[in-house]
């Protein structure tokens, strides 16, 4: 029953990050509907189309971070630290005492309601990609679905990380202070990706842009796995600040 | 010796520099209804919380049906055969009423359909209404309805009347009594309210600042506390050492008023001794026996 609690918790967010995401998808059509090349044009042509494409595919890359950064910040809290707003530094814990008193560990507790964010905001990741594919004509054209899927598979990868670390602010955290940090933390790893020249390896932000599948056409399997582990890391440490929490 | 459902020892407990909890030890039989009382602040709802595991005490042992509260797996056990209401009555506000049933009712193995049915009916509480659309005393009503559906053996209630009017106040009370009379269920509660406590406990426990200060059955405590009034002859002075047993001493000009929670009658007869004094004797209230302790503490 901590999955129903869980779905009941987010199903509304997960309308509104969906429906957000339509919206960007829609826009993303509009902007990319001419610059499928014309077979028959010139090699100036076209290889002004290809830098043009790079350019546009790059920000579709980055536009497609911003609803998996809003899936993070949304999906990942909500119903960890269910207290009102603002109320738990006040000692106010909301409906949580009433969890906490059931028969179910904090582990328990923790695991489900993170893997039930972690799912829908997986279904958003999907829905993205899926959607991307359809509408967006160049994505079709210069990308084959293989590259598409693991592009999926890269974000999905590296927004867990960033999905676990809001997951662990969501443990001390008010709901919006969660939220803002969720987005600062983002913030952050762009601006550490475009100014500390990280290696390859470990760039999360760049794996999810330049370095992505679609764009680089190499699966950038070290910085995936360098998410996970990091995002395992973020569960093993809010799983502690939750089993140590007092409410 | 008496089976406990409830026991700690030296339990302590700090908020920053604030003592909670002050060496607390706490006695609860099995099948008990046991009050307990205390000022705000004294430390009711910390020693409930630390019981429920939602808060880790700093020292001393706290343990329910014999299992220590601070053992996370093992605690689980213990909220299995337990029914709980909240102090702030919180629940989901995303949940109607039928829904929060549907998802409290598969935790507990022994959950009794019979009286969800019967509280529904008789707390007038409607399945589809969504819990933020619940007044205060709504809530209470089916906070209770949760923990008492559970089918536990210990129901901890963090004052359950509270935002509840006369008239449930009233039902909910019957219904405590008849469910520990029926189902040899222990019901722990704190409550500011005295006279429900008088009411219904059987057995009751005092904490001031941290500490218990009187713990036993009722009866026996209203058996062995009197009241002592003792008007002194014209020269008559009180004894500066009165018998063990005397809590406190009151004087108003020639009327002296003593407390005692023991030994009353070697108290009675020590007053008797002085030249002209009229002694007389009455049976106190818990409103009184607690007064008395918060005051003098």
């Amino acid at each position: 029953m901590l999955w129903y609690k869980g779905w009941l918790e987010t199903r509304f967010r997960l309308l509104f990050v969906l429906g957000m995401t339509a919206f960007l998808l829609s826009l993303q059509r509009s902007i990319h509907i001419n610059t499928v090349p014309s077979p028959h044009a010139g090699a100036a042509v076209l290889s002004a189309t290809k830098r043009a494409n790079e350019i546009i595919l790059g920000s579709i890359t980055f536009a497609e971070a911003i609803p998996l950064i809003m899936v993070c910040a949304m999906l990942a809290g909500a119903g960890i630290a269910t207290q009102p707003s603002f109320q738990a530094s006040k000692g106010v814990h909301g409906s949580s005492l009433f969890t906490c008193s059931l028969p179910a560990s904090r582990l328990r507790l923790l695991t489900v309601r993170a893997t039930v964010g972690w799912l829908e905001s997986m279904l958003v990741i999907v829905f993205l990609c899926t959607g991307s594919w359809f509408l967006s004509p160049l994505l079709s054209t210069v990308t084959t679905p293989l590259a598409m899927a693991q592009y999926a598979a890269t974000l999905i990868a590296c927004g867990s990380m960033l999905y676990c670390l809001s997951v662990l602010l969501a443990t001390f955290l008010d709901d919006q202070w969660r939220t803002w940090g969720t987005m600062l933390a983002a913030g952050a790893m762009y601006w550490i990706s475009h100014h500390a020249s990280l290696p390859a390896a470990i760039d999360v932000v760049q794996a999810v842009g330049k370095g992505s599948p679609i764009i680089a056409h190499t699966v950038p399997w070290s910085a995936m796995a360098f998410a996970v582990v990091l995002a395992a890391a973020f569960f093993f440490a809010a799983l502690k600040v939750v089993q140590s929490r007092e409410y | 010796m008496t089976d406990l459902i409830i026991e700690t020892s030296q339990l302590t407990k700090s908020f920053k520099d604030k003592h909670a909890l002050r060496g607390l030890d706490l006695r609860v039989p099995t099948g008990s209804i046991f009050g307990f009382l205390g000022r705000n602040g004294a430390g009711k709802t910390t020693t409930i919380k630390t019981l429920m595991g939602l808060l880790h005490s700093d020292s001393g042992s706290a343990q329910v049906f014999g299992i220590p509260v601070a053992d996370a797996d093992r605690a689980i056990q213990i909220r299995r055969r337990i029914g709980f209401v909240t102090e702030d009555k919180e629940l989901y506000p995303y949940m109607t009423v039928g829904q929060i049933i549907a998802f409290t009712r598969p935790f507990f193995p022994k959950w009794r359909a019979d009286l969800e049915r019967r509280y529904l009916d008789m707390f007038e509480l409607p399945p589809k209404q969504r819990i933020p659309c619940l007044s205060k005393g709504m809530r209470s009503k089916l906070m209770l309805l949760l923990a008492i559906c559970r089918g536990a053996d210990l129901l901890i209630l963090d004052e359950p009347t509270d935002g509840l009017d006369p008239a449930a106040i009233e039902d909910v009370l019957r219904e405590l009594v008849a469910i520990a009379a029926s189902s040899e269920v222990t019901m722990f509660f704190s409550s500011h309210q005295l006279s429900e406590v008088d009411r219904i406990a059987d057995h009751i426990g005092i904490i001031d600042r941290g500490k218990m200060i009187v713990t036993g059955s009722l009866d026996d405590l209203k058996a062995n506390y009197q009241r002592l009034q003792i008007v002194l002859g014209d020269s008559a002075q009180p004894p500066t050492r009165w018998p063990e047993g005397v809590e406190s001493v009151r004087q108003e000009g020639r009327v002296v008023s003593l407390l005692a929670s023991h030994n009353a009658d070697a108290i009675a007869a020590e007053a008797h001794s002085i030249p002209g004094a009229t002694v007389e004797q009455f049976p106190v209230t818990l409103k009184e026996i607690f007064l008395e302790h918060v005051r003098s503490n």
